[in-house]
């Protein structure tokens, strides 16, 4: 399951939401992966996602698959799109 | 094992190169995050050869290979599954191939000996104190009991290249068993036995064009041409592996690359060495007769790096010249003299070391050494610190320009140390007096009591950069991590540590790694140890909006940096003048992989001051002692 949602903080994704979106990621069995320009990175690792180097208009496809993987939408989706 | 053999058992077990989202290792363990674990088959990933055990942490599948042992199946596996590494690639490597080729030697060096040492320090103390035994005792070395105990005594030092062959196909990755053979075939019966003197000048000749010529001659006692050659054989075996089909692979590898080896052995390594050391006789002797005692003094100084580099097989020779000319043996007293001062150094170590292994390892060293063995202390530890080596030829230096000019003498040849003494004693025939058994145990004083001092004062503990460690990042004053004002890292979401209020606007290595994140910003920096640690350093608090301003990289992302290596620099002053708090989290980010991150230090500190700790998870299983 995946969305994509378009980066509205006029900061991108620096440290703090990067934070919180590694701590949701990691409340989930499912692989959660973010993908931004082309490059792919497992969102339970804080210097993966910081790595993709998101900026504000960005968009970013979120996807999650496994057991959890609509819990994990769900969750994920919130915490992207409240701090983002 | 067959580490693709490993992988491959690996990847089926999971599911398949399409299950993995991404791979890495640590360590010890290969870090696996996986698509879908209903396709994990636990069981039969335990049953994997060389597989220590199996659990999921923290969203990933960690299977246990231990050191040395999964960068090489991961170099596999990566290649199996055809993709590329995450971010805990063996920063190792790419640190050491940024070293200077003497250092990676040294390194190397350190690598092939320190799993063999077991086996040498204590032959080397019992075979040291057996020889000397048998000069105190007459009719000793005759006895059966005598060949009881060198048996046991001798056996490790005699095939010593079989050992460092072994740990040095280990150590470059190749088979074991095939590293085994190249040993063997190095010290063959058949060959002439390197230290038969003489002898090794007529051994027979295999061919020879012009000065070029191989003659079948052993390499006892040798080290670097047995690592040479091992080397050889692993970078052929890992090559064809690669190229030649299964089903011929057991015959084709194993035969071409030992073949290969061997060649490069006595065709190549053998006559440079020959050479070598028909050029050191030659030096030495002349080096010897020297006067003033500078001829001691050198000899004393040089004899150490001799031994390392494996060209000091014939100095018997010069030996048994001095005896057979009718005088005393001059050369014995100054060996004595780099030998003690060696163990000396190595004493100095286990002295200050507070690395119990180290300690465990020096002291055994360091007394076999004093009984004429110092392969031990040279190579367990000695060359492998660097500075106690030098410290070691300094005392050999000391003690052989005393001797030299004391013109200390012995009687006899093929002891050297505390046993030297009953060689030296009062002998009329070559004109001994008693001075000359006090002269040579002052000799040996002086070239321990040199030696020691100066490695004492100039061996460190290695600034210790332990894998488990965190070290300062910033000077300033430390602080809880609830006590930042940013709920994000006070409550711990970007991982566990603590914080700094800088005194001043540089920022450097916490550990030996890699740069994994830095901000187009460069208010924050992220980084990745040997071990699979990952800190981030967040410059100030919502520096993020300076976009930049006040601060300088100094290194870019993917760089392997070194302890203590400047990472950023910026302007303290004008960014707290812009209203910033300048409070800077140093956070492990992978906190949930570790049992706990102990905050060692509050108050105070330095750069490069221990300030975290992580605890692995549960007890590792046993690896090989060093």
């Amino acid at each position: 399951m995946s969305f994509e949602y378009v980066i509205k903080d006029s900061l991108g994704i620096h440290a703090r939401p990067a934070g919180l979106v590694v701590a949701e990621a990691k409340k989930y069995q499912s692989a959660v992966t973010v993908e931004a320009k082309g490059k792919k990175a497992d969102a339970k690792r804080i210097f993966a996602v910081m790595s993709l180097g998101v900026k504000c208009g960005d968009t970013v496809i979120v996807t999650c698959e496994g057991a959890d993987a609509e819990a994990a939408y769900v969750g994920m989706k919130a915490v992207i799109e409240s701090n983002l | 094992m067959d580490y693709r053999v490993s992988a491959q058992g690996v990847l089926d077990a999971i599911g398949g190169k399409e299950n993995i989202v991404s791979a890495a290792h640590c360590a010890t363990r290969l870090r696996l995050v996986i698509a879908d674990n209903g396709k994990v088959n636990k069981e039969k990933l335990e049953n994997v050869d060389g597989v220590k055990g199996v659990f999921e942490a923290s969203g990933q599948l960690q299977v246990i290979f231990g050191t040395g042992t999964v960068n090489k199946v991961f170099e596999q596996f990566t290649e199996l599954a055809g993709i590329e590494g995450g971010s805990k690639e063996d920063v190792k490597k790419a640190a050491a191939s940024k070293q200077n080729i003497f250092l990676r030697l040294i390194k190397t060096l350190g690598d092939v000996f320190v799993p063999i040492l077991p086996a040498i320090v204590a032959s080397g103390l019992l075979m040291g104190l057996l020889e000397g035994l048998t000069k105190v005792i007459p009719g000793m070395a005759g006895s059966n009991w005598y060949t009881f105990f060198h048996l046991m005594s001798s056996a490790a030092l005699t095939f010593l290249p079989i050992l460092i062959a072994v740990s040095s196909a280990r150590a470059f990755g190749g088979n074991m068993f095939l590293g085994a053979v190249v040993g063997m075939i190095m010290i063959h019966p058949d060959l002439v036995n390197a230290w038969s003197g003489d002898a090794v000048n007529t051994a027979p000749v295999l061919f020879s064009i012009g000065a070029y010529s191989v003659r079948l001659v052993g390499y006892q006692g040798h080290v670097i041409p047995v690592i040479l050659s091992v080397w050889v054989m692993c970078f052929v075996e890992k090559k064809l592996h690669k190229v030649v089909p299964e089903i011929l692979d057991l015959f084709v590898v194993p035969l071409a690359s030992v073949l290969a080896a061997g060649a490069v052995a006595l065709l190549v390594v053998g006559p440079i060495f020959g050479q070598l050391e028909t050029w050191v006789l030659q030096g030495a002797s002349w080096l010897i007769s020297v006067p003033f005692g500078i001829g001691g003094f050198l000899v004393g100084a040089v004899y150490a790096p001799t031994v390392v580099a494996g060209v000091h097989h014939m100095y018997n020779i010069i030996e048994q010249g001095f005896l057979s000319n009718g005088g005393a043996n001059i050369w014995m007293p100054i060996a004595t003299a780099a030998n003690v001062a060696q163990g000396a150094a190595a004493l100095a170590v286990a002295l200050k070391s507070k690395n119990k292994k180290v300690k465990a390892m020096a002291v055994p060293a360091a007394l076999s050494a004093y009984m004429g063995i110092t392969e031990p202390a040279i190579f367990g530890v000695n060359v492998r610190y660097r500075k106690p080596f030098i410290a070691g030829m300094i005392g050999g230096a000391v003690g052989g320009l005393y001797a030299a000019l004391m013109q200390v003498g012995a009687s006899a040849y093929g002891v050297t140390g505390l046993f030297g003494i009953l060689i030296t004693v009062p002998n009329s025939e070559l004109g001994l007096g008693v001075w000359n058994i006090v002269n040579y145990i002052i000799t040996i004083l002086i070239a321990s009591a040199a030696a020691f001092i100066v490695s004492f004062i100039w061996y460190k503990d290695e600034a210790a950069c332990e894998k488990d460690k965190v070290y300062s990042p910033l000077r300033g004053k430390a602080m809880p991590l609830s006590e930042v004002k940013d709920e994000t890292f006070a409550g711990g979401v970007l991982g566990r540590g603590f914080a700094v209020l800088p005194e001043v606007g540089k920022v450097v290595a916490p550990f030996n790694g890699k740069v994994t994140t830095l901000f187009e910003t460069k208010h924050a920096i992220g980084l990745t140890n040997e071990a699979g640690v990952e800190v981030l350093i967040h410059v100030g608090l919502n520096t993020v909006a300076l976009e930049g301003k006040y601060f300088t990289a100094l290194v870019k992302e993917g760089d392997t940096v070194q302890k203590g290596q400047a990472l950023l620099s910026f302007d303290l002053k004008a960014i707290a003048a812009e209203g910033y708090d300048v409070t800077t989290p140093v956070v492990v980010t992978n906190a949930d992989d570790y049992a706990a991150v102990d905050c060692l230090s509050t108050g105070k500190v330095a750069f490069g001051d221990a300030v975290l700790a992580v605890r692995e998870k549960e007890a590792e299983p046993a690896e090989a002692t060093a």
